[in-house]
């Protein structure tokens, strides 16, 4: 859980970076003013920049799937009678036979190295929660990175139009 | 004569002024890392702050010390990740007053180094008539 702590603040971080980079991003009639290097210097960075956003939203997806996994988790356990036989990972390949204990308090990693004791409603609830922050934050980050594509990609468009003009130009 | 000595001379300032103006760079891009890694922190003890905000008083902490859960007191829980926050958010500073003090001498040895090419140019331009 203290991978999500980390996820988000990257975003949190990276959206501001992206915020003021956007500020300052042509519209445009500048893109057309440009000459073809700073063009070409420009759209490489978009598009360097689209790549950072779009291993960012990777990141927030697996991020919540591994938070559904354990709010599915969760609910299962919440089923399971107390003295239930199970068995306890030890490691990767050994498991021990025991018996469930007590299935209403669990603990919660809520990151840098702290847990709490939940109820398990309030561990359900806090699921449900990371989920939904989780969440907001990939569409505002989607958002950012479908502004960023459109700028690499006329970017892209005006380049290549001047490019073809110079061609023409230099075969005349 | 002694325009090449003082051609020889401005191009070794402007060597020297181009290996400055590297180790700043180098600078500032280390800094940047620092303040990602800060604000990636500050984040996280934020986020869990939260969390403890949200407890009762007689929830049950603990704190992963090792490879031991050791139980602590909701209160002791607080002041620390407080203290930790209110750490990270002075260094976080700190940093950032360094960022902006280096983007400064690094525009201002930029400067200093396009008036040097200028006179050089200047010096084996008159050469060349000469």
């Amino acid at each position: 859980m203290g991978h999500l702590a980390v996820r988000r603040s990257a975003f949190a971080a990276e959206f501001t970076a992206e915020r003021e980079r956007m500020a300052s991003s042509s519209a445009r009639g500048e893109l057309e003013k440009m000459g073809i290097d700073q063009l070409k210097a420009l759209k490489e960075q978009a598009d360097l920049e689209v790549n950072l956003l779009q291993d960012s939203l990777n990141n927030i997806r697996t991020a919540n799937a591994r938070l559904e996994s354990a709010a599915g988790a969760l609910n299962d356990l919440s089923l399971r009678p107390q003295g239930k036989k199970m068995l306890v990972p030890l490691t990767a390949s050994l498991y021990v036979p025991g018996t469930l204990d007590e299935a209403d308090k669990v603990l919660v990693d809520i990151g840098t190295g702290y847990f709490i004791e939940k109820t398990m409603e309030d561990g359900k609830d806090y699921c449900q929660r990371k989920i939904s922050l989780l969440k907001s934050n990939y569409e505002q980050l989607f958002e950012v990175l479908a502004k960023k594509k459109s700028v690499a990609d006329e970017a892209g468009m005006v380049l290549q139009g001047k490019v073809r003009q110079l061609q023409a130009a230099t075969t005349s | 004569m002694s325009s090449s000595m003082a051609l020889r001379d401005l191009q070794r300032d402007l060597e020297s002024k181009a290996n400055d103006l590297a180790k700043i760079q180098k600078d500032i891009a280390k800094d940047h890392q620092l303040r990602k890694k800060y604000t990636i922190q500050l984040g996280e003890n934020e986020l869990v702050l939260k969390e403890l905000d949200l407890l009762e008083e007689e929830a049950n902490v603990y704190k992963l010390i090792g490879p031991v859960l050791v139980k602590q007191d909701l209160a002791e829980a607080n002041a620390n990740v407080r203290k930790r926050i209110e750490y990270i958010s002075a260094e976080l500073k700190r940093v950032d007053a360094s960022i902006h003090d280096n983007e400064g001498q690094q525009n201002s040895k930029r400067e200093a180094m396009m008036k040097l090419q200028q006179r050089l140019q200047s010096i084996q331009a008159g050469k060349a008539k000469a």
